[in-house]
């Protein structure tokens, strides 16, 4: 008998169906992998189940016993528990005393020794090393995500919901995390995965359920599908051509970054004589887990974060303290990922937006005022040329979807004339369709003999679109590795500062 | 305790003020100080209420809201004194409290009036000082209250009610603001005149800041203050020639310049001043 059923579950939001009659079983030992693009509903799903959303329509069933689930509260009372990618710990409270929010039935006085010993006792039992007794915010993500997980089969869940639990991980630590799951499976748990990854559902799951567009279009068990049925159930087409197109190129120049030291906002030492370069026709990736300096590097090439020492030369001319649209001048340009807060102005029509930093040029400046005809037809020709699904060029760029912003956005900066791209994390948050979109676009450019710096947090976007990848750990960088030796467990390890010496420098 | 549970109270100054006037006539009819203590503090509680409903329910802006608390408090205490007292050419004044006196401890030299000679609010207010710090970091429901500054959405996962812990809080946020202000007319002047408080309210918004959100630093910060008020009340009885405004801007000139250097980089609660809004 399955722990928890839903039965035709309808949740709407304005304008959106996000579920529609949607049914799903969840058994006991078994690792249930929900999967689909950016909404097609898992989540929403999921946390209907929680009892963060009301459903419109529909039933669930725990134990075969129809219950009403109002709050989190209700749910974890069922033995349900989810860990979102936001996770729910207090940064500044300890592991342990985020274990004790919320306890119940003690004295008015806290009583952390006596929580202590449970947890402990917890840890052992779910195999799950914590350090209880330190902030959460000096954690990393891996060791949060332990945390949580750990909290959540603390308050006892037996049905384990994470949303894209290896969306931030490294190879090494998405594989330790997979064990985990494996483990809670065989002490009967239920474990739901929400991803959009393919390798992750071959390499875990028990079952599948694939929805699209709030429905189910697919469920089934893991040994009856393959990586191509898979992919045509959650885009409703077949996946183009693995591999992109590459032409090999001629180096023809180079934007060459030598010892460059970058301080961050706490005055640390974010960047530390970073020393490579991209050569135009080349994708350089820039591979390294949040936080190790990849965003003061990225800011300080495009000069938003004034370098400490060392030089950026773009073909021979040196960088360092140029503006931001100095830079542009001469050919740099810049896919920021906070596409809402750097991108665009959001309160803005895509008309505004798509001459942003170039309004002052040729043909948007007209005798000092602006040429709206010719912003219009810009605007226009981002919107056709890279598929922007909107309304008109005056929508305001609030009302696009991430993916399309994103198109948005990658458009603009590829339509200018430049030579060379910072890309940082082009494709997070976008489903299949979209990254598809935008990786194609950024390769179609290398192609077209322009050097991209692409910085990813995700490893396989890494591989599959790079020709050199460099690591950056602690603010230090790697010595480049070419693409005939891409080597993921490699790069994994390099990503946590293991083995910096075992990779010869290769040029 | 009110920031730790993520409401920012721009108010104070206006709780303070309408327990300025609210302890001064009840004080002045009953003769009772509990009494007076007990209505400022209530009226301050009214006040904070709406603050609360205002900025947790309505999920208004919080600064806009204390903003207007204040001015209601601000105008409300003038219009309550005028409509019980008139104007009067010599104000009407009440005893203010006495201080303690007590046997052999008062009468140690130096050290004997500061540390026993003080009125009974001082140490009721110097005990809520240690009473809060206990409250915040060592029981349950203090910790409930800070997860609810950092985070509603957790606490509500693990079942602490965010909207009952920032009504709580930012009533007796209202309840200490209205006895502060009674405090003013009870104890200090004995009388009441418009704006008593003088910004002080703000200044007690300004000092969680240096004090980092922990009741015992912000205590050691209003000492500061203090003592930069009380040294330059001292010189400017020396300075007869300027303007006393000059030096009565300096205590306030300080704390800027002081949060300017220890506010800048200090982490208040994450979810300070951000309306909770339950996804639904």
């Amino acid at each position: 008998m399955p722990i928890v059923s839903l039965r035709n579950i309808t949740k709407a939001f304005p304008g959106i169906i996000a579920d529609d009659q949607v049914n799903l079983d969840l058994f006991p030992r078994e690792i249930h992998v929900i999967m689909g693009e950016n909404g097609a509903g898992k989540t929403t799903l999921m946390n209907v189940l929680y009892g963060m959303y009301r459903p419109d329509g529909g039933e669930i069933l725990v134990d075969g016993k129809e219950v009403k689930i109002r709050t989190p509260v209700d749910a974890q009372a069922l033995g349900i528990g989810m860990v979102f990618q936001h996770f729910s710990l207090i940064e500044v409270f300890t592991v342990l005393e985020n274990f004790a929010i919320g306890r119940r039935g003690g004295k008015l006085a806290l009583n952390l020794s006596n929580l202590q010993s449970k947890v402990e006792q917890a840890e052992r039992e779910y195999g799950l090393s914590v350090s209880l007794d330190r902030k959460v915010r000096e954690l990393s993500i891996a060791e949060k995500q332990k945390a949580e997980i750990l909290k959540v089969l603390f308050m006892g869940a037996r049905v384990l919901i994470l949303d894209e639990p290896t969306s931030m991980l490294t190879p090494q630590e998405a594989s330790a995390l997979f064990k985990s799951l494996r483990a809670f499976k065989d002490q009967g748990k239920s474990v739901v995965l929400i991803t959009h990854k393919l390798y992750e559902i071959l390499e875990v799951a028990d079952r599948v359920t694939v929805l699209r567009k709030g429905r189910v279009v697919l469920e089934s068990a893991r040994d009856k599908v393959t990586p191509a049925i898979l992919a045509e159930a959650t885009m409703g087409r077949s996946l183009s051509a693995g591999e992109y197109p590459r032409h090999i190129m001629e180096t023809k120049g180079a934007l060459t970054v030598k010892d460059l030291s970058v301080m961050g906002d706490r005055g640390e030492d974010a960047v530390s004589s970073a020393t490579f370069e991209v050569r135009r026709g080349e994708i350089l990736g820039i591979a390294g887990i949040a936080g190790n300096g990849q965003r003061e590097l990225v800011e300080a090439l495009v000069g938003l974060r004034k370098a400490g020492s060392g030089s950026v030369q773009l073909e021979g001319q040196e960088l360092a303290g140029k503006t931001v649209r100095k830079r542009m001048r001469l050919g740099l340009r810049y896919v920021p990922e906070d596409r809402k807060r750097r991108g665009v102005a959001v309160d803005l029509p895509l008309t505004h937006n798509a001459v942003m930093r170039d309004h002052w040029l040729v043909p948007f400046e007209h005798n000092r005022l602006l040429n709206f005809k010719a912003i219009k037809e810009f605007a226009g020709k981002i919107i056709s040329d890279f598929g922007v699904v909107c309304s008109s060029e005056s929508s305001q760029a609030a009302s696009l979807s991430g993916g399309n912003l994103q198109k948005f956005i990658v458009g603009r900066e590829l339509l200018r004339p430049t030579q060379y791209i910072v890309a940082e994390n082009p494709t997070a948050g976008l489903d299949m369709a979209a990254t598809d979109y935008v990786r194609r676009a950024l390769i179609d450019h290398r192609n077209a003999g322009n050097g991209i710096i692409l910085v990813s947090g995700d490893l396989d976007e890494l591989i599959t679109m790079s020709d050199r990848i460099i690591v950056i750990y602690r603010g230090r960088t790697s010595s480049p590795i070419i693409r005939a030796e891409f080597d993921k467990l490699k790069i994994g390890a390099l990503m946590l500062g293991q083995a910096s010496q075992s990779i010869s420098p290769v040029q | 305790m009110d920031q730790s549970a993520g409401t920012l109270n721009l108010g104070v100054e206006g709780m303070m003020l309408i327990g300025t006037i609210v302890g001064f006539f009840t004080d002045y009819y009953t003769g009772s100080l509990l009494l007076a203590f007990l209505f400022a503090g209530l009226a301050g509680v009214v006040l904070s209420l709406l603050h609360a409903f205002a900025a947790t329910s309505l999920r208004a802006d919080q600064v806009v809201s204390g903003t207007a608390i204040w001015f209601i408090g601000w105008g409300l205490s003038g219009v309550i004194y005028r409509a019980l007292f008139g104007n009067y050419l010599v104000p009407p004044t009440i005893g203010t409290l006495p201080h303690l006196q007590l046997p052999i401890l008062t009468s140690i030299p130096i050290i004997g009036p500061i540390l026993f000679g003080e009125d009974p609010v001082a140490y009721f207010i110097l005990l809520m000082i240690i009473v809060t710090h206990y409250f915040l970091f060592h029981t349950q429901i203090g910790l409930n209250l800070r997860t609810v500054g950092e985070d509603p959405r957790t606490a509500e996962e693990m079942g602490v009610n965010p909207i009952r812990y920032r009504y709580a809080a930012t009533m007796f946020g209202g309840f200490m603001a209205g006895i502060g202000g009674a405090y003013l007319t009870i104890a200090v002047t004995g009388t009441f005149y418009y704006d008593l408080t003088a910004g002080l309210g703000f200044i007690a918004v300004a000092l969680i800041y240096f004090g980092k959100w922990k009741p015992l630093q912000t205590f050691l910060g209003s000492l500061v203050f203090g003592a930069v008020y009380v040294l330059f009340l001292t010189i400017q009885t020396h300075f007869q020639a300027i303007p006393y405004q000059f030096f009565a801007m300096w205590p306030y000139l300080a704390i800027v310049i002081i949060l300017c250097g220890v506010a800048a980089k200090s982490g208040g609660p994450a979810g300070l001043a951000k309306p909770y809004e339950k996804r639904e």
